[in-house]
């Protein structure tokens, strides 16, 4: 499923998947329409452009995982809107392409998506490193922030480097696979506690009252 | 009239914002021109020439209505005639001696024109400031003192006020003038940056969408195609980093966001990583910063081959930020860099080692042949977060 709010750009990208075989089973072009639509037609990955208008592209990240938590949303962005990127992949989504990727790289990141893998460009690995910094330097708040081990803030700093999971592998003497689960767990562990704030947030501020 | 200054919605530029003031003004002086012609009508029979009295009280008559007539609007508020008007005030209040007579003055008599001399000083307060108030007010206390020709504590009272009151108006105009015009100033800035938005949305919604399109479509037809599209990439991404970055702005107290100065440098095969919120560094540090990192990556672009990636990593370590450039390309040679040194033929490794060194920090090389070459840049950068 392709959500962009610009046609050309995603009729664009639905040729380019389908001519590579995936299936495109719906787009939407705001995130309201994209929210209704995923919910109708589950698709496995959604591919999601920040920039959408009145809603962002965050919220509806958040609201699609929300509604199914096993769908993965790809980031599609301009460069340019880092917090926007950062806002996502802490409302679930699983990784982060620019726009200016070329159709190979899409295609895999697609691919490795679909497959539950996270997909890391080096500017999303700086823009995750620097939140885990400033969550460490900032007050403590209600929850305790979450930390990163030294071999995750390694990694990291790698993939933030522009290495790919191979080259880091060799680089620090580990398998890909474990490489690619540091990299998974640093995002887990933003989402997670995300998830524990907005939680409580909402707690705090009465907006749970109707679940109960 | 010229319009001089761009139209903002909600302020016209022909709005004098001292008008509340020239209302009270008018106000004022018909108040006191009845006051003025009261007096007149009650002392009249004690003048030493009546008949003069009452052309006074004509002429006072005639210029109230002249001046009302004028001071309603903006363009009528003239020099000319805030001057005229102390002039011919002046002349009025001196006249009291002949017309009223120097004995009945020396009596504890008014000067024939009374409190709508008042008026005067707080219109040349008004319309020059508080030093036109000090002047106007000065003169106007001389001659109302002169036809006396004594001076006691209700005519020191009366040059007080007449001084102070024009003073504390010259006062008031200037400062309601100066936030005017810094409204003025804020609404412009305001319609600026909308105006600088709305062009960035326009910019990122159509241009940069069609240029990434381009880009994407003539790489895979390939040939010249593949050319335009590498030409369509380059641009897009200086736009985007334009419109992304805005000017470089820096916080009051000359720190400024690194992250600007180095999101300028990105291209197709230069990546620049960064934290989502500002890392603030004096200007200076920045400026260095970036002249390093300027010379690595144009080191890349001379030494690393001609498909080399860079990459640029920023990180804010809370008191010391880190800069890393690492590219893909051929690597220097183990033993080669050292020998250069040793020649004497230092180029950007002394460069950029000179300028962190003058920061305070300190460098790292790391490199091997067919394995690239990675700068880590630390600088301490005082205060912590």
């Amino acid at each position: 499923m392709v959500v962009d709010d610009h046609p050309m750009w995603r009729a664009g990208v639905a040729r380019d998947l389908q001519e590579r075989g995936f299936e495109v089973v719906a787009t939407a072009s705001d995130a309201a329409s994209a929210v209704r639509i995923a919910g109708t037609v589950r698709p496995d990955v959604v591919l999601m452009d920040l920039n959408l208008g009145a809603q962002t592209g965050v919220e509806a990240t958040q609201q699609i995982i929300a509604a199914r938590p096993e769908t993965r949303v790809l980031v599609l962005s301009a460069s340019g809107e880092q917090s926007d990127v950062l806002e996502a992949v802490k409302a679930g989504a699983s990784g982060y392409l620019l726009k200016s990727a070329s159709v190979e790289e899409l295609v895999d990141a697609v691919n490795r998506t679909a497959e539950g893998a996270a997909v890391f460009t080096a500017g999303l690995a700086g823009l995750v490193l620097g939140e885990y910094r400033r969550m460490a330097a900032a007050p403590a708040g209600p929850e305790p922030a979450p930390e990163l081990t030294d071999r995750e803030t390694e990694v990291l700093r790698l993939v933030a480097k522009g290495m790919t999971s191979r080259q880091i592998a060799t680089k620090l003497v580990i398998s890909h696979r474990t490489v690619e689960n540091h990299v998974q767990s640093t995002l887990r562990k933003l989402q997670l506690h995300n998830r524990v704030e907005l939680a409580r947030y909402a707690i705090e501020h009465g907006l749970d009252a109707d679940q109960h | 009239m010229v319009r001089n200054r761009p139209a903002i919605p909600g302020i016209s530029p022909d709005d004098d914002p001292a008008t509340p003031f020239w209302r009270g003004l008018i106000v004022l002086r018909i108040v006191t021109w009845a006051f003025a012609l009261g007096s007149i009508w009650l002392n009249a029979h004690t003048f030493a020439v009546a008949w003069a009295g009452w052309l006074v009280a004509g002429v006072m008559t005639v210029w109230t209505g002249v001046l009302t007539f004028f001071y309603v609007t903006p363009p009528g508020r003239l020099p000319q005639l805030v001057i005229a008007d102390l002039v011919l005030n002046t002349v009025l209040m001196l006249s009291s001696v002949p017309i009223v007579g120097p004995a009945q003055l020396q009596g504890g008599a008014q000067t024939i024109t009374t409190l709508w001399s008042a008026a005067v000083p707080v219109g040349g307060a008004i319309y020059g400031g508080r030093y036109w108030g000090l002047l106007f007010g000065g003169i106007t206390a001389v001659a109302n003192v002169l036809p006396r020709g004594y001076f006691n504590i209700y005519l020191a009272e009366d040059t007080v006020l007449l001084i102070g009151v024009s003073f504390v108006v010259g006062v008031a105009t200037e400062a309601t003038r100066n936030s005017a015009d810094r409204v003025r100033q804020a609404l412009r800035t305001e319609a600026a940056t909308a105006e600088r938005e709305r062009l960035a949305r326009s910019i990122h919604d159509g241009v940069l969408q069609v240029l990434a399109r381009v880009r994407k479509r003539g790489l895979e037809v390939g040939g010249e195609a593949a050319e335009i599209a590498e030409l369509a990439g380059e641009q897009e991404i200086a736009l985007r980093s334009l419109i992304a970055s805005g000017p470089l702005e820096s916080t009051v107290d000359g720190d400024t966001d690194l992250r600007q100065w180095l999101q300028l440098m990105a291209t197709p095969s230069i990546s620049v990583a960064a934290p989502a919120t500002p890392v603030l560094v004096p200007q200076v540090t920045a400026g260095e910063l970036a002249a390093a990192v300027r010379e690595a990556l144009s080191n890349v672009d001379k030494h690393a081959g001609s498909a080399a990636r860079a990459w640029v990593l920023l990180e804010d370590l809370g008191g010391e930020v880190v800069l890393s450039v690492r590219d893909d390309g051929v690597g220097i040679a183990d033993g080669r860099l050292a020998a250069a040194e040793a020649e004497g033929h230092l180029g950007v490794s002394q460069s950029i080692r000179g300028r962190i060194a003058d920061l305070g920090g300190t460098v790292e090389l790391t490199t091997a042949p067919g394995e690239g070459t990675e700068w880590e840049l630390h600088v301490p950068t005082g205060g912590s977060r």
